[in-house]
């Protein structure tokens, strides 16, 4: 975690206002149980906003720390499963090369 | 894929289906009339391939999800060129576009995409192919597994498989249909594009399948409408800030 001076949160407290808004939307309920198969669970994001607020006012270092926790069991969330393929260090070298000649000619 | 049937060559390495076709393969070109898409204002003064193009760029200029992935790709060095990268050409059979990896080419079926609505889902879907192809080593050709995988998460993040567009194909399901939804969509898409038995199809896919419905790349969320495309797009934009502040 940073831990200098011109930390912020990872995302402005808008963003967490307007997930936690979207997350108890009854159109949010519709489209989770409909994938999940639950309920969606949005306590979270209004944590994370009364801990974005909190910083804000306050520069509170338990809302930092409750922040930065929270945001990286998210990224740990979306990375537990293993990828099927390997990821590339670079490019398709072939990606901005011209089409083949005999399709050019049709 | 180029005007050849996707089976007989390298051809294309992923395919679309139309939304209301339950013919999975290309050696069967017969054509519901019932499944072309509603036509537009469009079809009375231009021809199929001035609509594609037209409906095309619409899409990469204005949805929210197709601006996504090609901000994506850009960042991972596979800028897109709508001249380079597209093609609107007229397929056999009711397949609605593919993704062909020996050219790097997303081509667009002109005779069976209909209206905006549904160039911006065949664009999405392509697109992620695309996006997988840039960033990670795909086997197309050589490891059904790894096709399995990028249609699975086509058909998990593009919107093929929401709650509308499944109802209008009379699949009529609610809690986890999604899931069902993707699974059946990503056998029928490999069916497409390959010479192989429903059975390894499905295996594959179900190999594959928690690993790859898993990876919402480069949304981070599965993208139920644009409102969540916009919102996913602006994480997106902020990731430096959010990486260097967790």
């Amino acid at each position: 975690m940073a831990d200098h001076g011109d930390w912020r949160p990872p995302r402005p407290c808008e963003a967490y206002r307007a997930e936690w808004k979207l997350c108890r939307s009854a159109r949010h309920f519709l489209h989770h149980y409909y994938v999940h198969g639950e309920r969606p669970a949005c306590e979270q994001w209004r944590r994370d906003l009364a801990s974005c607020r909190e910083w804000e006012e306050h520069r509170s270092a338990e809302a930092q720390r409750s922040l930065c926790e929270s945001e990286r069991a998210r990224v740990q969330a979306a990375r537990k499963h293993t990828l099927v393929w390997a990821l590339r260090q670079s490019p398709p070298a072939d990606w901005h090369l011209p089409l083949p000649q005999e399709e050019k000619d049709q | 894929m180029a005007g050849a049937p996707a089976e007989s060559g390298p051809g294309a390495a992923a395919g679309e289906q139309l939304p209301q076709q339950h013919v999975a393969c290309q050696v069967f070109p017969e054509r519901l009339a019932q499944g072309n898409p509603k036509q537009g204002f469009l079809s009375s003064f231009f021809t199929n391939n001035q609509k594609c193009q037209l409906m095309l760029l619409k899409t990469l200029e204005t949805n929210p999800y197709v601006k996504l992935l090609l901000d994506a790709m850009k960042h991972s060095g596979c800028a897109v060129n709508k001249e380079r990268h597209f093609s609107c050409e007229d397929c056999d059979g009711n397949v609605s576009g593919g993704f062909d990896a020996s050219t790097s080419q997303i081509v667009l079926c002109q005779n069976n995409i209909g209206n905006q609505a549904h160039m911006n889902r065949v664009v999405t879907h392509e697109l992620i192919h695309a996006f997988d192809h840039c960033r990670a080593h795909v086997h197309w050709f050589t490891d059904v597994r790894h096709l399995a995988c990028s249609e699975v998460r086509a058909a998990n993040l593009s919107g093929d498989c929401s709650l509308v567009n499944e109802i209008f194909r009379l699949h009529f399901g609610l809690k986890q249909h999604h899931q069902t939804c993707v699974r059946d969509r990503a056998i029928l898409s490999i069916l497409a594009v390959r010479n192989i038995s429903k059975e390894v199809a499905r295996k594959a896919v179900d190999d594959v399948f928690e690993s790859c419905f898993n990876d919402h790349e480069p949304f981070g969320r599965i993208p139920h409408n644009k409102t969540y495309a916009r919102y996913a797009h602006r994480d997106f934009q902020n990731r430096d800030r959010y990486y260097s502040n967790i």
